[in-house]
C-alpha cells in the first residue's frame, strides 16, 4: 500500500544542515496497522508527513497505492490526499467556528458531492465514532476525547484507504486514549483501512500489527 | 457548495468580523458621497453650455447716466451702442441685468403655473440682441423683438430646463405663467432657448426666465455683453475701454472675458469635489491598509486551519481563493447594509438630485469596494497559499 525507498530528509538553513531521516525503507501492506515509535525529534512526524504527501523527501522514492507521487502537481497532490488519505492529529485541528457536522464534512467540500450526500456521509461517520448526538455542537463544547473522535470521523468521512495518525492519544488520558485506540482498531479490522500511527505509548503501539522504531532519523527496528 | 460553507464560517465569526465589516460599510458610504458628487458634476459637464462664450466679453459699469426722461435715456444708451457697434472688431452687443454667465450674481424668484409653484427661478433681463450676442439656440418660438412692446401680457423667453419642468413634452409657446402668485402679473411664453450653464461646466443650468429689457431697465443695468471677432488684439480691448471711459466719465469700467470667468468659476465648483476626493482618497488608502493588515493577521491566526485544509484536499490556489471569497462575502454583507442606507437618498429625494445619479454612484461605490477588497486580499491570499502544511499543522 505504501512503499518508501531510501527516504532521506535534510533540513537546511544558512549555517546548519540537519538530517531528519536517513535512508528509511518501509513497505506497508494493505490493511496493515503499523505504529512508529521513537524519542522526540527522531523524525517520526517527518516520516508521517512524507507518507501523507504534506512534505517532500530530499532523496528517495515514495509509492502509495502503486502510484509514484513525485511528479504530481500541487493540485494533483491535494486531490490525491483528499481521495486516498485521512489524517488524525494530536491537537485535533478542528475548526472551532464550525459545528461538528461541518468539521466532519470538510474533506468532502473538496470533492464533487452534493450537500445532501455530504450530510449523509458525515452523519454516518459520526455514528461510527459514537457522536451522532453532538452534530450541532461546536468543538469548544466537547471534551478532548470527543474532539479526537470528531477528528477521526473527519478522517474517515471520505472513505480513504490509508489513515495517518500523529499521536492520536497524546493529549488524552488513558481511558479516553483506549477508546480512541479501539475505534482505530475497529476501523482497521472492519473496514480494512491501512493505518500508520505515530505514538509515544508502548501499550498503544503493541496493539498494532507492527512496530517501527526510529532513532536519530534512522530505522532501528 | 463552498459559498455556503464560507458563509457559515463568517457568520459564526461575526463578532470578530464586525469591525472589518463596519470599516467596509463606512468606506462605502464615503465613496457613495464622493461618487454622487463626481457623477453629478460629470452629468452637468456632459450637458451643452448653451451658448458660445469664447469671444464674448462682459463690460461692467456703474454710476450710469441717470435721468427721468425716457427719451434722453434711450438716446444716451443708443449713442453708446452705436459707438461700440461701429468698431469693426465688435459683432454684436447687448445690455443686460447684472446676473451674467459665470458671475456668481443671481436674481431668483418664484413662478406659478396651474397652481403649482416653482422656486429658484432665475430671472434675467436682456434686450433684443442678447440672444444673437450670446449665440443662444432658440428651440421653440422666438427671441424678443420690437413687436413685444405692444404685447398684452408681458412676454418672456424660458430656458429648456424650465420648459421641461413646467410643460414636460408639451408646447410652451403661448402658455401663461404667473410671476410669484400675483395673478395680475401674467407672463406669456414667446420662446424657449437652450439652457445656459451660468455657474460653469460642472453646475446645472437651473430654471431660467428672460424678461425683455424696457427703457426703465437701462437705469439699473450695469452690464454689456459684447461679442467680438475671434483673435482680437489687446489694443482693441484698450480702445474699447477708452471708448467706455470717455463716454461714462464717472463710472468704473471693467472688461472681463467670459473664457477667464468660466475658468475661475469652474475652480470654485471643483474645490469641494477636490477636497472630498482627497478625503475619500485618504480614507480608501486607510481602509486598504486596514483590510490588508486584518487579512494578513487573520492568515497568521489561521495557519492551523490552512494547514488542515491543505491536508484534507485543498490546493494552494483553493486556499488562496477561499480567503479572497471570504473577503468578498464580508464586503457583500457590508454593501447590503450600505446599499440600504444609500437607497434612501433617491427614495426620499434628498438634495433634489435625480435617482440616476444616486444609482450610478451606488454602483460605482460597490464596484470600487469589491475591487479594493479583491486587490487587498490578493497578496495575503497568496501568502496563505504558500504556507507549508506540514509546518502549519505542527505549530499548534
Amino acid at each position: 500500500m505504501i512503499r518508501l525507498q531510501n527516504i532521506e530528509k535534510v533540513y537546511r538553513t544558512d549555517t546548519i544542515e540537519t538530517l531528519a531521516l536517513n535512508s528509511i525503507s518501509l513497505d506497508i501492506a494493505k490493511g496493515e496497522f503499523l505504529s512508529i515509535m521513537g524519542p522526540s525529534g527522531c523524525g517520526k512526524s517527518t516520516l508521517l508527513n512524507i507518507m501523507g504527501l504534506l512534505d517532500t523527501p530530499s532523496k528517495g522514492d515514495i509509492k502509495i497505492s502503486d502510484q509514484k507521487t513525485d511528479h504530481l502537481s500541487d493540485k494533483q497532490l491535494a486531490q490525491f490526499r483528499n481521495q486516498k488519505l485521512g489524517f488524525i492529529f494530536q491537537s485535533y485541528h478542528l475548526i472551532n467556528d464550525l459545528q461538528v457536522l461541518d468539521n466532519v464534512e470538510l474533506p468532502l467540500l473538496y470533492r464533487n458531492t452534493t450537500a445532501k450526500e455530504r450530510k449523509m456521509l458525515a452523519t454516518e461517520a459520526l455514528e461510527k465514532v459514537g457522536l451522532s448526538n453532538r452534530i450541532k455542537h461546536f468543538p469548544t463544547q466537547l471534551s478532548g476525547g470527543q474532539r479526537q473522535r470528531v477528528a477521526i470521523a473527519r478522517a474517515i468521512v471520505g472513505r480513504p484507504e490509508i489513515i495517518l495518525a500523529d499521536e492520536p492519544t497524546g493529549n488524552l488520558d488513558s481511558a479516553m486514549g483506549n477508546e480512541i485506540m479501539d475505534i482505530l482498531i475497529n476501523l482497521n479490522r472492519n473496514e480494512g483501512t491501512t493505518i500508520v500511527m505515530v505514538t509515544h505509548d508502548e501499550n498503544m503501539a503493541h496493539k498494532t500489527h507492527r512496530l517501527v522504531r526510529l532513532f536519530d532519523g534512522s530505522q532501528v527496528q | 457548495m463552498m459559498f455556503k460553507h464560507l458563509f457559515k464560517l463568517i457568520w459564526n465569526k461575526k463578532k470578530q468580523n464586525f469591525l472589518l465589516m463596519t470599516e467596509m460599510l463606512f468606506s462605502f458610504l464615503v465613496l457613495f458621497a464622493v461618487f454622487t458628487l463626481l457623477v453629478y458634476y460629470y452629468d452637468n459637464y456632459k450637458k451643452p453650455m448653451g451658448f458660445e462664450y469664447q469671444n464674448v466679453w462682459v463690460i461692467s459699469y456703474n454710476n450710469a447716466y441717470q435721468t427721468k426722461n425716457a427719451d434722453s435715456l434711450n438716446n444716451y444708451y443708443g449713442i453708446l451702442r452705436k459707438s461700440i457697434k461701429a468698431m469693426p472688431e465688435v459683432r454684436e452687443l447687448s445690455f443686460c441685468s447684472f446676473n451674467t454667465p459665470f458671475s456668481n450674481n443671481m436674481s431668483q424668484g418664484r413662478v406659478t403655473y396651474h397652481k403649482k409653484e416653482f422656486y429658484h427661478m432665475n430671472f434675467y433681463t436682456a434686450d433684443d440682441s442678447y440672444q444673437a450676442t450670446m449665440n443662444m439656440q432658440v428651440l421653440e418660438g422666438r427671441w424678443f423683438n420690437k413687436t413685444d412692446v405692444v404685447a398684452k401680457d408681458k412676454p418672456i423667453v424660458i430656458n429648456s430646463d424650465t420648459k421641461e419642468q413646467l410643460f414636460g413634452k408639451g408646447t410652451a409657446v403661448g402658455q401663461l405663467i404667473v410671476n410669484g402668485d400675483d395673478k395680475d402679473k401674467m407672463m406669456r411664453v414667446i420662446g424657449v432657448v437652450q439652457s445656459i450653464k451660468v455657474k460653469g461646466d460642472y453646475a446645472p443650468a437651473g430654471l431660467g426666465l428672460y424678461q425683455r429689457a424696457d427703457t426703465g431697465s437701462l437705469r439699473w443695468f450695469g452690464k454689456i455683453m459684447v461679442q467680438v471677432v475671434p483673435g482680437v488684439s489687446a489694443a482693441f480691448e484698450g480702445r474699447l475701454y477708452k471708448t467706455m471711459a470717455n463716454y461714462m466719465k464717472d463710472s468704473n469700467i471693467e472688461i472681463e472675458h467670459l473664457t477667464n470667468k468660466r475658468t475661475s468659476i469652474n475652480y470654485f465648483t471643483l474645490i469641494p469635489m477636490i477636497v472630498l476626493s482627497i478625503v475619500g482618497g485618504f480614507l480608501v488608502i486607510n481602509v486598504a491598509l486596514g483590510l490588508f493588515g486584518v487579512l494578513w493577521y487573520n492568515i497568521n491566526q489561521r495557519r492551523g486551519e490552512i494547514g488542515l485544509r491543505r491536508a484534507v484536499g485543498a490546493s494552494g490556489n483553493a486556499v488562496s481563493s477561499q480567503l479572497i471569497y471570504e473577503s468578498m462575502i464580508l464586503a457583500t454583507l457590508s454593501l447590503i447594509v450600505g446599499s440600504f442606507f444609500a437607497v434612501q437618498f433617491p427614495l426620499l429625494n434628498v438634495f433634489d438630485l435625480s435617482a440616476g445619479i444616486y444609482i450610478s454612484a451606488m454602483l460605482l461605490a460597490i464596484i470600487f469596494i469589491y475591487l479594493l477588497v479583491f486587490v487587498c486580499s490578493l497578496y495575503p491570499g497568496r501568502q496563505a497559499a504558500a504556507i507549508y502544511p506540514a509546518v502549519a499543522l505542527h505549530e499548534e
